[in-house]
């Protein structure tokens, strides 16, 4: 190996080199280790540098596939087959290593030779198998290399067609990118057509290749989905499922062929898809007549019986939820012979499904198909459970009807018949209230002479006699499905009286572990007859029956008991799928509808149980006011609703009446320039009268007078204003004179003169009364200083006969100075009589003084009554003032009073409109000042 | 004889959150979402249109924008027969980027392939960052057809749509495209009798050849 892998590298020669990777491709499958460890350095090179010869290349690959291969036969040993898994994938990881090998080898396809191709396409297909995503990764983000691959379908040898398939397969697998990039490379039509070639289900295992690469393609794909049924593929699957009756081939191939086909149908249209999606493809299977094709391979004698078992659960899945489809199949007729008695399909499979000795798989399929009837279809439901009422039960017998088969399933001894029938009847029932009180009615017949039993009394019964595990189970799911939402038969059912003992005593013993399902259904059907409890029962209230719970059971124990069915291990498995598919009987406990239904009351119920009964009594009241909350609510709303109306008829009321208004207002405007106009004749006519009037009096007796214009007004106020003024004026020369007064007042006191003041006397003028002060502080001050004069005059005279008198006496005592004394006396003499004619002169003067003040105390007397005169004047002004100030009051109010009159007048000129407007118009116009005055005092007040 | 055809179209733009998946949803189901999800490699979607008398289904891919399924996105080129350019008038990086996208369009995709350069969001014209004269100018400089929509107001959305097929189909009309290669994202095929004419069971089982009438 060692020597071959160094002529591969250094020789020169192309044969060399071609010889010795024949060799090494030789060795490859016997020394896969040594080989690939050594050679596969060289073998990628050669890849690299030789591709212009397409043999030496062939080889390459083929020992590369053979390294990197985990070859089937080589598997057989068991041993080793871990051992060649990892060295396979060893391999593939040293070669993916290297991006660009990979991207090589998708150039490599490019070519068209089969000993290039070929191998190629075996070796890429072994790399995706050994580490799909990885190399899936890279094919990704190299340049087309998705849309290369897709060209080896369209290659026309078969094998390179054939592996090429084969190695979308494995590039597809879990890849949605990819898979979206192989749809739009037209693999649907390719793939389509080679299946149409090959013969459809007749065809090889290329057509199973075909459908395995087509599952991958579409499985959980939405977009690949859509584009499916928008490409128009769905009418091309048809003719797959044209088999017709001649059971000439089943062949293995085509029992697989078929199957798939069956599955890809089932991709299309499963549950767990958007429901949208699901819809629109079960309207397309409809529409092209796919359904009927897959109801004839139901009715169709000799079908093997798994290829019947997935065509049932294909049909299911098909009419799952769509009402068109689910009438089409309740209308479809087995064919039979002789034909008259033409049996509906249903009841048919129905027949099946309560027959112990089908297959347990087709007893499931058609259970699981009689739920896809009735799912999310009332008038299915309507129908089966009619044909269990008294009314409609067909008299003579002849056919059986579906009611029949299930109660027949119901009651049988084969407890798998028993769990499906219940299972069944549950789903007629599943969300439509109406049917389960329709249920209520119906009777049976238990054996001859006894009284009919109803529906729900034989159920509890067959429960309480205890038989086996799936019989209890699936009448206990009936029960709860029958009761949940349905007052009135959580009330028949409480109505039997052994019904509830039952329960609690199954619910409190304590029982091995393979009861404890059975229990914690009992639970739930106890709790379902509170939750739904409408206490029409006296006996069973739900306050007492809880009162049970603690008694007997205790709250604890009770929701222990609940859980155990959520706990069980079957559970969750039923929830996630709606297809009952169960590996064997004994796993056939639960139904995937009735998962739900525990999931929702669970909660609930556990709710209900903790709560005190004053609880609800509270949640009842509350309840009670929501009612009326919402009575109140629907009140108002219809009260809101009338207000509405109301509201738009007055609105439009409101839009008349403004229209109206309108109109009104013009007419109004009109009028007041008519108004107007009458007004300005009527003020010409007053300054005519007025002119006359002015002569004859004063402005007040104007005043009085009614008709007074605005002008009138306005010369009014503004005599009064002239009247105050002068009032005013009045009011100084008052206070000046006052205050004269008060000065002669006392002046007269004085014994001054003045000669001034005789004048100040008679005028009221201040400027003369100040005058007059000064006049009489300087007489004053004169009078003063002569009156100091006069006193110090006095005095002196005074001291001067004293000298005399002393010098009269002092002559006779001292004669030796009798020349000085009497020269002396001389001098005295001549001075005293000096003083003496002074005196004389200021005797008169005092004399002319008091003259003078007598005759100012004359004119002080005239002044004083002249005084009197002014004020006697003044309190006749002021009296006046008053009145003619009363008069404005009054004609203030009289004015105010006329302006609310004009105002109301306004009002009722809108309500009543223009005509009667006018009219009062007119009169007031014609008849009196006194409306114009008003009219005259709107214009002005404001 | 009346014939329907299969146009196939594909979306492409440089930027996530443009606005393409809104467009298709509007054509497709008329109708907005206004939150969508970040749309994970390519999505399908279908209408049937008329033009000319002739009911044509439109087949059309939304391609991720982000970056990262650039090689992805690459491989629907190869097989359309038009492609809308869509970018965003409120987003001036999205029309930035043109160019480079209109070079990877036309390098991986038959040289006929029509475009169309959509500005999207018009309704936003608040928050505008491209004018409309700048789309058109763009348009014009590279030979496109330009049209401004609003996913949300549905204004232009079918126009656009319909106006690329309409391109199509006149260089079908013109003999540009060769419509026996599917690879130029166009099928032809004869339409079953009228009775049967349901959008999905129009579509005849066979390619026909493209035999015109």
């Amino acid at each position: 190996i060692q020597k071959l892998c160094d002529r591969v590298a250094s020789s020169t020669l192309l044969d060399d080199r071609r010889n010795a990777v024949r060799a090494l491709k030789s060795l490859s499958k016997k020394y896969r280790l040594e080989v690939g460890i050594q050679a596969m350095e060289h073998l990628i090179h050669v890849l690299q540098t030789d591709r212009s010869d397409s043999e030496i290349i062939g080889y390459a690959l083929d020992t590369l596939y053979n390294i990197i291969a985990n070859d089937e036969e080589e598997e057989v040993e068991e041993n080793s087959t871990r051992q060649s898994d990892d060295l396979g994938s060893q391999f593939t990881e040293i070669f993916i290593k290297q991006q660009e090998n990979v991207t090589l080898l998708l150039s490599l396809l490019e070519e068209f030779d089969f000993h290039v191709r070929w191998p190629g396409v075996k070796l890429l297909t072994s790399l995706l198998k050994q580490l799909g995503p990885q190399v899936q990764q890279i094919i990704l983000v190299s340049p087309m290399g998705v849309s290369r691959l897709m060209d080896l379908l369209a290659d026309s040898r078969e094998v390179i067609r054939n592996d090429g398939v084969l190695l979308l397969q494995a590039l597809t697998r879990s890849n949605g990118a990819i898979q979206k990039i192989v749809a739009f490379e037209n693999a649907f039509e390719r793939l389509l057509d080679i299946i149409t070639e090959e013969g459809n289900s007749d065809g090889g295992i290329v057509v199973e290749d075909c459908l395995l690469l087509l599952q991958n393609l579409l499985k959980n794909n939405n977009s690949n989905q859509n584009f499916f049924k928008e490409g128009s593929y769905i009418q091309r699957m048809k003719p797959w499922f044209e088999v017709g009756d001649e059971n000439s081939g089943w062949s293995a191939q085509k029992v697989t062929n078929l199957h798939l086909m069956l599955q890809l149908v089932r991709v299309l249209v499963s549950p767990t898809n958007p429901p949208g999606a699901t819809s629109s493809c079960q309207k397309a299977m409809f529409q092209c007549r796919l359904l009927q094709q897959l109801c004839t391979i139901l009715m169709a004698t000799g079908v093997p019986a798994d290829i019947l078992t997935e065509t049932i659960n294909t049909v299911s899945e098909v009419i799952r939820g769509c009402l068109v489809n689910q009438d089409y199949f309740a209308s479809v007729n087995a064919p039979s012979n002789p034909p008259r008695c033409n049996r509906p399909a249903i009841v048919v499979l129905l027949m099946s499904m309560v027959n112990e000795r089908q297959p347990f798989v087709l007893r499931c399929a058609v259970l699981y198909c009689f739920q896809c009837f009735l799912y999310k279809n009332q008038k299915g439901q309507g129908e089966i459970v009619s044909t269990l009422l008294p009314s409609t039960i067909d008299a003579t017998g002849n056919s059986v009807s579906a009611g029949q088969l299930l109660c027949g399933g119901l009651f049988s001894t084969d407890s798998l018949s028993n769990w499906c029938a219940a299972v069944a009847l549950a789903h007629a029932l599943q969300e439509n209230a109406i049917q389960k009180e329709q249920l209520l009615r119906v009777q049976l017949a238990t054996s001859i002479g006894n009284p009919p039993v109803s529906l729900l009394q034989q159920c509890t019964n067959i429960l309480s006699q205890g038989s086996k595990i799936q019989t209890r189970v699936g009448l206990l799911m009936l029960l709860c499905t029958w009761l949940s939402n349905c007052p009135i038969a959580v009330t028949h059912f409480l109505h039997n009286s052994a019904n509830v003992p039952f329960l609690t005593g199954q619910i409190a013993e304590n029982l091995g572990e393979e009861e404890q399902l059975v229990q914690g259904l009992c639970a739930l059907l106890l709790g379902i007859s509170i939750y739904f409890n409408d206490n029409s029962l006296e006996s069973y209230r739900k306050e007492k029956l809880k009162q049970l719970i603690e008694k007997r059971i205790g709250k604890e124990n009770f929701i222990e008991k609940l859980g155990f069915i959520s706990k069980h291990e079957l559970y969750s498995r039923a929830s996630q799928k709606p297809q009952p598919n169960f590996p064997s009987p004994e796993y056939m406990i639960f139904d995937h509808e009735f998962t739900k239904l525990v999931k929702e009351l669970e909660g609930v119920i556990t709710k209900a149980i903790y709560k005190s009964s004053e609880e609800d009594k509270k949640e009842e009241e509350v309840k009670k006011t929501l009612e009326q909350h919402d009575s109140i609510v629907t009140h108002y709303k219809n009260m809101i609703r009338e207000q509405d109306l109301q509201l738009e008829e007055l609105k439009q009321q409101v839009s008349t009446l403004k229209c109206q208004n309108e109109q009104l207002q013009t007419a109004v405007t009109q009028q007041v320039s008519q108004i107007q106009q009458h007004k300005d004749q009527y003020n010409l006519l007053k300054v005519q009268l007025g002119k006359d009037s002015q002569h004859q009096g004063s402005y007040s007796d104007g005043a009085q007078m009614n008709g007074i214009q605005p002008e009138d007004i306005g010369r009014l106020r503004e005599e009064i204003e002239e009247l105050k003024g002068h009032q005013e004026l009045l009011q100084s020369q008052l206070a000046e004179k006052d205050s004269l007064i008060e000065n002669l007042k006392s002046s007269q006191t004085s014994p001054g003169a003045n000669e001034q003041s005789s004048t100040t006397a008679s005028a009221g003028d201040s400027e003369e009364v100040a005058e007059l002060k000064q006049e009489l502080a300087t007489l004053k001050s004169q009078l003063n200083s002569q009156s100091v004069e006069i006193t110090k005059l006095q005095t002196e005279k005074q001291e001067l006969l004293q000298k005399t008198e002393a010098f009269a006496k002092s002559v006779p005592v001292s004669g030796e100075n009798e020349t000085v004394t009497a020269a002396k006396t001389t001098d005295v003499e001549g001075r005293l009589s000096a003083l003496l004619q002074e005196t004389k002169e200021l005797k008169n003067e005092i004399k002319a003084l008091s003259e003078e003040r007598t005759a100012i105390k004359e004119q002080l007397d005239s002044s004083n009554s002249t005084i009197a005169i002014l004020q006697n004047e003044k309190n006749k002004l002021q009296m006046e003032i008053t009145d003619s100030k009363k008069e404005q009051d009054d004609l203030l109010v009289l004015l105010a009073d006329q302006d609310q009159k004009i105002f109301s007048l306004k009002n009722k000129l809108k309500e009543f409109g223009h005509p009667i407007e006018e009219e009062d118009e007119l009169e007031s116009g014609d008849q009196a000042d006194d409306d114009e005055d008003e009219d005259d005092a709107e214009d002005q007040d404001p | 004889c009346p014939l329907s055809m299969f146009f196939r179209k594909v979306f492409l733009n440089s930027f996530s959150g443009v606005g393409k998946s809104c467009l298709l949803l509007q054509f497709t189901d008329k109708r907005f979402q206004p939150v969508h999800d970040l749309t994970i490699g390519v999505e399908f979607g279908a209408r049937m249109i008329t033009i000319d008398g002739k009911q044509i289904k439109l087949q059309i891919w939304d391609t991720a924008g982000q970056e990262s399924f650039r090689s992805i996105t690459r491989s629907y080129y190869r097989g359309a027969a038009g492609a809308l350019l869509v970018y965003d008038i409120t987003r001036r990086d999205t029309f930035n980027h043109l160019t480079t996208w209109l070079e990877d369009a036309r390098q991986h995709s038959n040289s006929n392939m029509v475009i169309m350069l959509i500005g999207n969001k018009s309704d936003l014209e608040s928050r505008r960052e491209v004018k409309k004269e700048e789309g058109e100018a763009f348009a014009r400089e590279h030979g496109l057809i330009f049209m401004e929509t609003s996913a949300k107001t549905a204004s232009n959305v079918e126009e656009a749509f319909i106006n690329t097929a309409k391109e199509i189909y006149e260089k079908i009309q013109e003999g540009v495209f060769d419509i026996n290669n599917e690879a130029n994202g166009i099928k032809i095929g004869p339409q079953h009798a009228a009775t049967n004419a349901t959008h999905a069971g129009s579509q005849g089982g066979q390619q026909a050849g493209g035999g015109c009438c």
